[in-house]
């Protein structure tokens, strides 16, 4: 079997996540997208990076109760769980598209968790649109 | 007659519903008789495409063009017309975004054959007979279209240049755009010929809209009696007008019907039920993942309700609805 090396994007709120300039992660990490906040991220944001290729999307947003500007990360939560139907509906694995609200203010958490979601994407295998 | 501008209707992929859209134009159709001279028209009038073929490139000043491209032939006769005519107007919604025919991309070529060759009860094939591009008769090839993988919106397959979309188009939006060829008044090339504000905007149920929409149950607008004056949403019954262009006259609203989308999207948004999926997102009412889960999961074919009109055109290419 080929290496199948899973392109992920990455929207992270920069308020509860970090920004990741100091420890050279930012390098290392492809399509990590600082945002104001998760609630910012569009579904159609989602959808565009899965047209261009993308085989997983990750939110990271700030923890419950602790959105800087209160409810951001309950909508793009509420987001992802209609995106996630929709992808499913869509012959989508529902599992290539995650939202994770937590904190990390030094970002060093960043390549974890996407490490895990590679991990998950790694086993779906790539999303080959059907024509 | 040789002055006047020739116009080509024609239909793709398509229910022949525009072509009586054009028809109910009623007494302005005269005046556009008068004004040009249609050379196809199948729907209506009896023109044969041998010549179309032999006319000059760009001969043809406007072509109307209606339906989804389906098929081999569907694509050679849009290829056609693209070379004979210096414009182009996707008509309707299944040219602008592939239509209501659009939702067999949610199956592949293969599941549709199956079903209506094979599986439908109704079906008596017992030689598992399929649609051939080429077949042999005594010695005679006969041949068929063929018949693609997906549904395609016009744009797929050809440039387009004015887009007038609606399931059908109103007969107004369809007078001003016939209009402005014939008096050199089109907006640039590209624009879609309706307005381009959302349909909430020209709701006549907009002012009865609360202050904050919140929705924990999503409900079918045949599983309830719906108020014929409330907003649909409030109502908690799925109405995608907060992400679907205005200027189709709210027929449907006005019938006690949400807007299921045939407009397509606003100016500046390429996917409609994308962006309606964020703003539906905002007004369901939960504290918690698992009452957002147990609301979301309440909702009947969400994906068939966002992209009934606009699935080819839909940005995630996909493979077979589960």
């Amino acid at each position: 079997m080929t290496t199948f090396i899973p392109k992920l994007v990455c929207f992270s709120c920069k308020f509860g996540w970090g920004y990741l300039n100091t420890n050279g992660y930012r390098e290392q990490l492809k399509n990590l997208i600082p945002v104001t906040c998760s609630g910012k991220v569009d579904t159609t944001h989602i959808m565009d990076a899965f047209r261009k290729g993308a085989d997983g999307v990750i939110i990271l947003g700030c923890p419950e109760k602790e959105c800087h500007f209160q409810t951001g990360n309950y909508q793009a939560r509420k987001r992802i769980l209609l995106l996630r139907k929709i992808l499913k509906e869509f012959g989508v694995e529902p599992e290539r598209l995650k939202v994770e609200l937590n904190l990390d203010p030094e970002g060093t958490r960043i390549p974890i968790v996407i490490g895990e979601m590679r991990k998950e994407i790694e086993k779906l295998g790539p999303l080959s649109p059907s024509v | 007659m040789a002055d006047k501008p020739k116009v080509a209707i024609y239909w793709l992929a398509s229910c022949a519903g525009c072509d009586e859209a054009i028809v109910d134009l009623n007494e302005a159709i005269l005046m556009v008789a008068d004004a040009v001279d249609i050379v196809l028209w199948p729907v209506a009038l009896d023109f044969k495409y041998e010549s179309i073929r032999k006319m000059e490139k760009g001969e043809i000043t406007l072509a109307i063009i209606h339906g989804a491209v389906r098929n081999s032939e569907q694509e050679e006769m849009a290829k056609l017309l693209r070379e004979k005519s210096q414009l182009v107007l996707a008509f309707g919604a299944c040219a602008c975004f592939g239509g209501t025919a659009g939702l067999a991309n949610f199956r592949s070529k293969e599941d549709i054959f199956n079903w209506v060759y094979q599986d439908a009860p109704t079906v008596v094939n017992p030689n598992m007979n399929r649609p051939q591009t080429e077949t042999s008769v005594n010695g005679n090839t006969l041949t068929l279209p063929e018949f693609f993988e997906r549904v395609h919106p016009l744009n797929d397959i050809i440039s387009v240049d004015y887009y007038l979309p609606g399931c059908p188009p109103p007969p107004d939006l369809i007078a001003n755009a016939v209009f402005a060829v014939l008096e050199d008044k089109l907006p640039p090339r590209g624009t879609t010929l309706a307005p381009s504000k959302p349909l909430c905007d020209a709701c006549p149920r907009n002012r009865s809209k609360p202050l904050r929409l919140e929705i924990s149950e999503f409900k079918r607008i045949h599983e309830v009696e719906a108020n014929e004056d409330q907003c649909f949403l409030a109502q908690g019954i799925l109405c995608i007008g907060p992400a679907i262009r205005s200027g189709c006259g709210e027929t449907c609203i006005r019938t006690n019907t949400p807007c299921r989308g045939c407009f397509g999207p606003v100016d500046g948004v390429d996917d409609a039920g994308a962006k309606f999926i964020s703003s539906l997102a905002s007004l369901i009412s939960a504290d918690n993942e698992e009452e957002s889960q147990k609301t979301i999961d309440g909702i009947a074919d969400l994906a068939g309700y966002c992209y009934r009109f606009s699935l080819p055109s839909a940005s995630l290419k996909h493979k077979n609805k589960e």
